[in-house]
């Protein structure tokens, strides 16, 4: 038996924790298809910046990646829908059901398909907080800020009054520090302890409207893809599954356990009241249907607002 | 062929000079930054994001010139004691290296710059501008650096002793 | 076996091409080129492009070309000379005076930026002709602004400690309170270095005639030229520190500082600003294009499994601690001879790291180890960046070869202090303690 050998850039930093489980991806899928199918990942930037794998999968220079899909969203509009949603879903294992129940996997597969890219499955997880060196103790106290937001985020965010600079991820801790900003988003709640948030930002910020649950994504180049047999894209499927479900209970446990670190670092955590999210959301709306230009962004954003809709989150 | 040279040299000659004031563009658009943000209270969503795009053919637009410089970081302490054809012929090594490395930028960046530019690829950030112009200076880039490689080759090649 | 097979053939080829005396940007990028059509696929030789489409949007390299324009705007509105002048008469009776204050304008110029490139090319320009010109001996000159110029990676604020801090999740904040002790001790080194061999032999630095008959106002007059550097030191610094601007923004403040100084000296011209933009393109562009280069050579030799030889090597060694620790470091000096410091930490720091900490090594303290190691990196032939920007502005008649021997002293303080941190890791450590223990 012949083994295949696969090159998967991944978006993660060497050895934070999603990159162990990037590994743990590649073993799984080794195991499943009896050793027939070897993936060796790489962390992100160290052959290709994590924003550019785009391309080089399309190009064939790797045959998987694992990438966020808002950093494609300047070039296909619902790629933001799929990766991570500014008072969107508030729970992952919605998001998730958007993707598996509600069509949102078929129509991933669908904005990939005419790059010659085939979607494999999300890794869906929980939110990433708002640090903030001012107490904001409800949404209408953002106004009049200064902050650090990327992506469709920095467009809702402005809309409800903040002054967004786009600062590099590499400055927010130090842009923090001086006070060049007063709130920022950066990683998630374990990945921003070790940055040493709690250091410049007094104030901690739940839940993270601005990203209350994210996807990243497993991606094929096609032509690569076409050439496994049934049981190697079963392995794919089931892996990419797995993954999602262990890496997002992990962060989940990690988020308990780093917030109580936070506030023993003297951290006022502040939780925003359901309610005052929930209408913020219809306002959110009006910024999600000036991102939705094409129509599969469409689609995947009335599936999302009826889903929510039925969920009464909307 | 003398006069082709000339002609390539003083295009990059050109550019250069264009391309060096593009400095002074992203220093009055950095101050302008923090001048809106710590005195007036209120960033731009455009001016960081434009001194980025602007830095990358500030210096690509730098190479091909400096090519003609001889600006360019070499290691001379072996080169340096070579002459007659030797010294040539290390000279064309260097000037082919420079052209299939110019000729491999442009092979590979052209097919993304039609996609950037037929997607209508933008930055996805507050300000969202589209992005391809400044792609574009990459292939262009390789272009001009190709072509400064066969002007200096034919310095080298017949006119030995200008060199 | 494969990919110790790469490994050869990359750093063979490497040093032969090099030797031919061709760009080295061209070298890297063509043997990345053929290494990635041989080893890995043509339809991968992309990913070089790709990577420069991440260069030409970073906004960290984009200090580079700001902090040389400062340099040189300073240089030709004859600020530089005046503050040399000055340090030279009021440091006369000293041993190698303008050195070691080539040294200490180094420290400020590192506490401004992390950018190597920026501060070695930015000290060519400014310090180098005016000790040549007082008859400095070139290599002890030369190898003051290299050795200078890297103290930048360890003296916050730094690119490379960011980046080896995210890369090993330690925070920021304290590995940049890592490096200030180190920073200094390694200043203070050099400037010791250069005080005991211009003592034992006067005539590396010769002292200027007759500065003794200058009456003491005179000189007290020259103090004035401390005024307009002093004004963009703090220009830039204050607008760090105070939280007006980012590093790479504070750079453009500097810019301005320094136009505003020329405007004083009533040196401001538009031939002086065009002669400024000349010279940063220059060095920018060769800094840059290098870049190109060598992230290229970097992602073949990752993806080809050139690093998983190296790594493996060190994982299968079978020692005691302190041995593997000192493999570690000499794996990192090796790598430093081609490789560039951010490529080595991605490369390097999640594998070392786990070993690290099995070991019960203090990740923080390994950290400023590795820094150091950068700048031993830095420093040494023949891939050391801060010997090819300083290239860049040499002048007729110094060779390359009188900046290999002027870096040798250097190199070997580096080894000395390094050897000092690791064995009073006290040294690195009680600060960034010290600091913890104040916020709680
Ligand atoms: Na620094
Ligand atoms: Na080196």
């Amino acid at each position: 038996q012949s083994v295949t050998k696969w090159r998967m850039q991944a978006l993660w930093g060497g050895g934070t924790t999603p990159m162990l489980y990037e590994e743990k991806f590649c073993a799984r899928v080794a195991e499943l298809t009896g050793g027939s199918l070897e993936i060796t990942p790489f962390a992100g930037g160290q052959i290709v910046p994590s924003a550019q794998a785009f391309d080089a999968v399309r190009g064939g220079a790797f045959e998987l990646m694992k990438t966020f899909d808002g950093y494609t969203a300047g070039k296909i509009p619902a790629h933001g829908f799929s990766s991570t949603v500014p008072f969107g879903f508030p729970e992952p294992d919605q998001y998730e059901a958007w993707f598996y129940e509600r069509g949102g996997l078929e129509m991933a597969r669908e904005s990939y398909a005419p790059a010659g890219l085939t979607y494999v499955a999300p890794t869906v997880y929980g939110q990433e907080p708002i640090h903030s060196r001012v107490p904001v103790r409800k949404i209408a106290d953002l106004k009049g800020l200064k902050g650090r937001f990327v992506g469709l985020a920095s467009a809702v965010m402005a809309d409800f009054g903040v002054s967004v600079s786009p600062l590099p991820t590499s400055e927010v801790y130090s842009a923090l520090d001086k006070g060049l900003i007063d709130i920022a988003d950066r990683g998630d709640i374990k990945a921003n302890f070790e940055e040493g948030l709690h250091e410049v930002a007094k104030y901690l910020i739940l839940p993270g409207v601005h990203q209350p649950t994210t996807a990243t994504s497993y991606v094929a180049n096609t032509r690569a893809f076409d050439a496994l047999d049934a049981q190697q894209k079963a392995a794919l499927a089931v892996a990419a599954r797995e993954i999602s479900g262990t890496l997002r209970q992990n962060i989940l446990v990690a988020n308990g356990e780093y917030i109580k670190k936070f506030q023993d670092a003297g951290v006022e955590i502040i939780d925003f009241d359901p309610e005052d999210v929930a209408q913020a959301r219809a306002k959110a709306v009006e910024a999600w249907k000036k991102a939705a230009t094409d129509d599969i962004s469409k689609r995947m954003m009335e599936s999302q607002i009826a889903l929510m809709q039925e969920l009464r989150l909307l | 062929m003398i006069t082709l040279s000339r002609r390539i040299t003083a295009l990059n000659r050109g550019l250069f000079a264009f391309a060096k004031w593009l400095i002074y563009a992203i220093v009055l658009l950095m101050l302008w930054e923090v001048l809106s943000r710590y005195v007036l209270s209120s960033p731009t969503s455009w001016a960081p994001e434009l001194a980025t795009l602007i830095f990358g053919p500030f210096f690509l637009l730098g190479g091909p010139y400096l090519l003609h410089l001889g600006g360019h970081v070499a290691v001379d302490v072996a080169s340096a004691k070579a002459t007659g054809r030797l010294a040539v012929g290390l000279k064309l090594v260097g000037l082919v290296l420079a052209a299939v490395f110019g000729a491999i930028l442009l092979w590979f960046s052209v097919p993304l710059v039609m996609q950037s530019f037929s997607y209508g690829e933008t930055s996805y950030s507050a300000w969202n501008p589209i992005i391809w112009p400044a792609k574009a200076f990459l292939p262009l880039s390789a272009v001009l650096l190709m072509l400064q490689a066969l002007a200096e080759a034919i310095d080298v090649l017949f006119e030995p002793e200008a060199v | 076996m494969e990919s110790s097979f790469v490994l050869l053939f990359m750093f063979t080829s490497l040093i032969v091409f090099m030797l031919s005396g061709a760009g080295l940007a061209f070298v890297l990028g063509a043997i990345a080129f053929i290494s990635t059509i041989l080893l890995w696929g043509p339809s991968a030789l992309i990913v070089a492009v790709l990577n420069t489409f991440e260069t030409m949007t970073s906004e960290s390299l984009m200090a580079i070309p700001l902090y040389v324009l400062m340099a040189s705007i300073l240089q030709k509105s004859a600020i530089i000379d005046a503050l040399y002048d000055a340090m030279e008469t009021w440091s006369a009776r000293l041993n190698g005076g303008l050195a070691v204050g080539t040294i200490i304008i180094c420290t400020i110029l590192a506490a401004m930026t992390g950018v190597v490139g920026a501060a070695v090319a930015a000290m060519g320009i400014l310090a180098l002709p005016s000790m040549l010109s007082r008859g400095y001996h070139p290599p002890l000159a030369l190898g003051a602004i290299c050795a200078g110029g890297t103290l930048g990676i360890l003296i916050p604020p730094s690119v490379v400690t960011i980046v080896y801090a995210i890369t090993a999740q330690i925070s920021i904040g304290q590995m940049f309170a890592a490096g200030i002790v180190p920073g200094l001790i390694l200043a203070g080194s050099y400037i010791a270095y250069i005080l005991i061999r211009t003592w034992i032999n006067p005539a590396l630095a010769p002292k200027p005639e007759q500065v003794d008959d200058l009456p003491l106002g005179v000189k007290l007059a020259k103090l004035k030229s401390l005024i307009l550097p002093a004004f963009v030191v703090l220009g830039v610094l204050g607008s760090i520190y105070t939280g007006i601007a980012t590093p790479t923004e504070a750079a453009a403040v500097g810019v301005l500082g320094a136009a505003m100084s020329a405007m004083v000296t009533r040196r401001l011209s538009f031939t002086m600003l065009s002669g400024a933009a000349t010279e940063t393109l220059r060095v920018t562009a060769m800094i840059l294009w290098i870049t190109i280069g060598a992230r290229a050579f970097i992602s073949v030799f990752v993806a080809t499994g050139g690093a998983d030889s190296i790594l493996g090597f060190v994982e299968s060694f079978e020692a005691s601690r302190w041995i593997i620790l000192g493999v570690m470091v000499l794996v990192l000096i090796f790598l430093g001879l081609f490789l560039d410091e951010i490529g080595i930490i991605l490369l390097c720091v999640p594998v070392f790291l786990p070993i690290i900490t099995t070991l019960d090594f203090d990740p923080l303290w390994f950290g400023v180890l590795f820094m150091i190691t950068a700048q031993m990196a830095y420093i040494t032939p023949p891939f050391g960046y801060t010997l090819f920007y300083l290239k860049g502005v040499l002048p007729d008649g110094i060779g390359i070869g009188q900046v290999y021997r002027g870096v040798i002293p250097f190199f070997l303080i580096q080894v000395g202090v390094l050897i000092l941190f690791a064995v009073f890791p006290d040294l690195v450590t009680w600060l960034p303690e010290a600091l913890s223990q104040v916020g709680k």
